[in-house]
């Protein structure tokens, strides 16, 4: 996560954004893969492309590359449309899901390659190519070949090759997919610690959403050609503006149920028939009787033997208990038949649980704790 | 044509050899038999005939040489006889097996005694002369009609062979045959063995070789025939028969053939069979089959060449034993000559020169 | 882990790996080291009108044998132009037809593995297609193709791009034509097999990083088809050299190749032991390209693995 929370060029309505995507639409044949897209990215950005595969994200990474051109629309950088400029002829470069590294030359040559087509000065390439591994801690193997180093090494043979000849906006596509659990957490600092030195604009395509989660100063979430939601991790989370977004990121209770607004941005949710209402908060303006979703994370919902002191609340028996370590995850069944989860921590030792499976509970949240959502 | 046979009778044996019938393996040169023939000898016999053909003595001698070649009957000319004869390449024939061998013409006999003392190990089964053979319009127009189509000047003067390159000359591949053509044209004895006489030969030849096309001892027949080519140094019943395809053919390609008036070579193809013969009986069986008078003057009849055989003669037809071109009459015979083998070093010093005349190396 | 497995598995597994290891010797020595040495041992021989046609042979008892065997035969090649001219000219024959298949061959093993891959397996049988019909028969195809009255004049008089027939059959123009064709596929298959395994990914890191198409062609489609093309090119080269088919059908008089001069040792010159001595002189040729052709192919596997 971005620390420097002055950090917010969207927010500035000065500030001029490094790439536009202007009602950008590709089609292959009949196919849709991106649907009038419309999207800003700002300079020193690092932005996420998050979905499902199939969502079309690779395929604006693609056409930001200049290995598409779109059917319809404009694709701006700094300025200038460069829809149809080809990959050679642009300030982009690119870090390739498989590394795409070359395999006939060595870690030094793969990363001086993109500067031996710009310049004939070697004295330069070298001192760039030097910086670069030194960067990327990638000194020691300069002259091995990509096969004979680790795949972390080669993650960041990518990183330092494309990262050479300083452009203007980096693509990442699955940078870390290849890479093992704990070795994908500590790149991702050391990707976010790069860009911050380098002052590089980073996209990155990824569909891991707490890969994104946790690199992004904002994400896009997609789903069939279409950008769900544009927004900083904390408000894709906290504030997900449809039911896809909020299901997508995370773990989430969706309650469907009918708005009955009681003024000032309050509203009572009837959920079910015979049972009382929850209260909700909400800057969203719903009519009466309007159907809508109330999303709840379940870390913020209490799971307590007795009723306890809360305008939510509701009795259901733990139906599932879903243990994780430092939390657990309690599957709770309303008499209405339907499952709310709740989350506590697990600050007790398993010996000594507060609730087994069929004891009768009850959950309860705040007013605040829920968004809702008209989609 | 003969292929085709080659290739029906060998499927037809190899059916028949299921039931292991005898057989006999004959190794003739090609275009070098009525194939009516072939059949009639299964017919009489019973005995299954696998007919293979080669186009070259050499081919012959290397397979003979080599041993185990599986042939029964086999039919080197004469001086190759004669060498393979002291190679032991040969059995003596039992002249028991072959009462059709009083057949023979003693003119002959005398003759090919010379190469197989006595004829001890071979019957001859034809002869005839290397001359040359032309396509007399095409050679007109680019001489004249005064060319001398029977000279060895046609073939041997750079003059007339750069005219005649234009319409395409062939040379048997045969140095035991073109060289002493060579010395012929010299005025040396066609003969010789000395190195140094037959180095002679090698200005005069490759001063026409750049306008020679091919050097191939089979190709010119259907060459000719067709009108593909003009001139060919070649042997006799060959190019008579390439005279009688292109009349059936009905190309207006005319082909006459001429014993050079400077003296042409007389050769023998003689039958003989293998020391390791497989089927040496049948080889015995075919041998009098051929020296049959009416079988051998049908091959005579097919293939445009003189037999020795002399009981054949009245079953020959007019055009072959009225031709002089075949059976020559005694001014022509007298004008022939023969050679015999060259020993091994001589052979190497003909045949390299023969490769540089062909390669120009 | 291999240590310890070794250790562990003893004599059964040495046993196996040592039958692994001798499988191919053998194989080298039934298929190879005899042939070769029979044939060494003949070119060290005289020729003779006998049966067969050097001396001494195995009859004569081992010692003649030996101490009858001399290196004249070899002497006897360096005396005289013509071999080293033939071993020269079909050196030259080989090379350029290699690199002629090379230039045919690459843009075709190029187009099918860039074709859609439903397609591949078609185009791979076209090219495996001419195996099925005699090599000898191929050949020969090309004398009607190329002869004065063939296919080739005949239309190009028709198109009016000529007014005589091109004299191509029996020129050394025709060899090439007819080894290019007869090896083709050997060029292509090993290509194709390089640029099959090349990940496309690769091509647009190079045009990303700057590359023009023919660039990136230059930089990565052709170092790492590489080993394909060495490949092919042995496969092409090596049976080139020692080629007789090709020469003898489509070439001139003017044709100096070794497998020619060869042949006419054998049949011509009925002279076994020069022959051998010319064959295993060719031999020898052969080998270097040989090994070259066996270290590359186990540099590739090694950095495979």
């Amino acid at each position: 996560m971005v620390n420097d929370t002055s950090f917010a060029p969207w927010d500035d309505p000065q500030e001029r954004p490094l790439i536009r995507f202007q009602n950008v639409t590709k089609r292959f044949g009949d196919f849709v893969a991106i649907d009038d897209l419309t999207l800003d990215i700002y300079q020193r950005e690092f932005f996420a492309l998050l979905g499902p595969s199939g969502c079309g994200k690779t395929t604006m990474m693609r056409m930001l590359a200049g290995f598409e051109e779109p059917t319809d629309g404009m694709i701006e950088l700094a300025g200038e449309d460069i829809a149809h400029v080809p990959p050679n002829k642009r300030a982009v470069n690119m870090m390739f899901q498989s590394y795409a590294l070359f395999p006939h030359l060595s870690v030094w040559d793969n990363v001086a390659f993109g500067l031996r087509r710009e310049s004939r000065d070697k004295d330069a390439i070298a001192e760039r190519v030097e910086q670069m591994l030194k960067l990327t801690r990638l000194e020691k193997f300069a002259g091995r070949k990509p096969h004979q180093i680790s795949g972390g090494q080669r993650q960041r043979v990518a990183l330092a090759r494309s990262l050479a000849k300083a452009p203007k906006l980096l693509l990442l596509d699955e940078p870390l997919g290849a890479l093992d659990a704990k070795l994908r957490q500590a790149t991702q600092f050391e990707l976010m610690d790069i860009q911050e030195k380098t002052g590089t604009t980073f996209v990155i395509v990824t569909h891991d959403q707490e890969e994104a989660m946790t690199v992004a100063s904002r994400v896009a979430v997609m789903d069939e050609g279409r950008v769900m939601q544009v927004a900083t991790p904390e408000q894709i989370y906290e504030a997900p503006n449809s039911t896809y977004v909020a299901d997508f990121i995370g773990d989430v209770n969706l309650i469907e149920g009918r708005a009955k607004p009681n003024g000032g941005g309050a509203y009572h949710i009837n959920w079910a028939e015979g049972q009382a209402p929850f209260e909700a908060k909400s800057d969203m303006v719903l009519s009466e009787g309007q159907r809508c979703h109330l999303a709840l994370r379940p870390e913020k919902v209490g799971i307590q033997p007795n009723k306890p002191e809360e305008v939510n609340a509701v009795q259901g028996k733990v139906l599932d208990i879903a243990y994780l370590g430092n939390l657990s995850t309690y599957h709770v069944e309303l008499s209405t038949g339907q499952v709310i989860k709740a989350q506590t921590a697990n600050t007790n030792r398993l010996s000594r649980r507060d609730f087994m499976w069929d004891d009768p509970v009850w959950v309860s949240w705040s007013a605040s704790a829920g968004v809702l959502l008209s989609q | 044509m003969k292929n085709f046979m080659f290739g029906t009778t060998a499927v037809l044996a190899m059916i028949a050899g299921t039931a292991m019938a005898e057989e006999v393996r004959v190794y003739n040169w090609s275009d070098y038999i009525d194939e009516g023939l072939l059949t009639k000898f299964e017919e009489e016999t019973g005995i299954d005939l696998i007919y293979d053909v080669f186009d070259s003595n050499e081919v012959l001698e290397t397979k003979m040489l080599a041993g185990g070649s599986g042939y029964d009957v086999v039919v080197p000319s004469g001086t190759f006889l004669q060498r393979q004869i002291a190679a032991g390449a040969f059995q003596e024939l039992d002249k028991s097996q072959l009462p059709n061998a009083e057949n023979l013409w003693d003119v002959i006999k005398d003759r090919t005694a010379e190469y197989d003392p006595g004829n001890a190990y071979s019957i001859n089964y034809m002869w005839g002369t290397t001359g040359i053979g032309v396509n007399v319009a095409k050679v007109q127009e680019v001489l004249g009609d005064d060319a001398a189509i029977g000279s060895l000047d046609l073939i041997f003067d750079p003059a007339n062979m750069e005219k005649l390159a234009s319409c395409g000359v062939h040379f048997l591949d045969a140095p035991t045959e073109i060289i002493p053509a060579a010395l012929q044209y010299i005025g040396e004895d066609p003969d010789s063995h000395d190195p140094d006489v037959i180095a002679r030969t090698e200005p005069v030849l490759m001063a026409v070789r750049p306008y020679v096309q091919k050097f191939h001892s089979s190709e010119y027949i259907n060459a000719l025939a067709n009108g593909d080519i003009c001139v060919a140094v070649g042997w006799s019943g060959d190019i008579l028969q390439a005279r009688d395809r292109a009349a059936e053919a009905d190309n207006g390609v005319e082909i006459a053939y001429n014993a050079p008036t400077e003296g042409a070579l007389m050769w023998f193809d003689q039958m003989a069979i293998p020391a390791d013969a497989p089927n040496p009986e049948a080889a015995h069986t075919f041998l009098n089959f051929i020296m049959d008078a009416q079988n051998m003057a049908a091959a005579s009849n097919y293939v445009y060449y003189a037999n020795g055989n002399a009981a054949s003669k009245e079953f020959l037809a007019e055009d072959v034993i009225g031709d002089v071109a075949i059976y020559p009459d005694e001014a022509t015979l007298a004008n022939l000559y023969t050679v015999t083998p060259y020993p091994a070093r001589v052979q190497r010093t003909v045949t390299r020169l023969w490769t540089k005349i062909k390669s120009g190396t | 882990m291999g240590q310890l497995e070794r250790k562990r598995g003893g004599a059964p597994v040495a046993m196996r790996r040592l039958t692994l290891i001798t499988v191919p010797y053998l194989w080298l020595l039934a298929l190879f080291l005899i042939p070769f040495a029979i044939v060494f041992k003949i070119s060290l021989s005289d020729i003779a009108l006998a049966i067969p046609p050097y001396t001494p042979t195995m009859e004569d008892g081992l010692w003649a044998l030996l101490s009858q065997l001399d290196f004249e035969n070899f002497v006897f090649l360096t005396e005289d132009d013509l071999y080293w001219k033939a071993y020269l000219s079909s050196l030259q024959i080989a090379l350029i037809s290699t690199v002629l298949t090379l230039l045919v061959g690459y843009p075709m093993a190029y187009a099918m593995a860039r074709a859609p891959e439903e397609w591949r397996p078609t185009l791979m049988m076209l090219v495996i297609l001419p195996f099925w019909t005699s090599f000898l028969i191929r050949v020969y195809a090309w004398v009607g193709i190329l002869s004065s009255e063939g296919f080739l004049n005949q239309f190009l008089l028709w198109l009016g791009i000529v007014d005589t027939p091109l004299k191509i059959l029996n020129t050394n123009t025709a060899v090439y034509v007819g080894i290019v064709y007869t090896y083709l596929p050997f060029m292509i298959l090993p290509i194709y097999a390089a640029l099959d395994r090349l990940d496309g990914s690769l091509i647009e890191a190079a045009e990303d990083l700057g590359c023009s198409r023919l660039e990136a062609f230059w930089l990565v489609t052709i170092p790492l088809s590489k080993n394909g093309i060495i490949a092919g090119c042995f496969l092409v080269f090596i049976p080139a050299l020692g080629e007789f088919v090709i020469p003898s059908l489509l070439g001139g008089s003017g044709t100096l190749m070794i497998g020619k001069v060869l042949f006419e040792e054998f049949f011509a010159n009925r002279d076994w032991p020069v022959a051998s001595a010319v064959a295993v002189i060719l031999l020898l040729i052969l080998i270097v390209p040989i090994v070259l052709f066996q270290r590359n192919e186990q540099r590739q596997a090694k950095a495979e693995k």
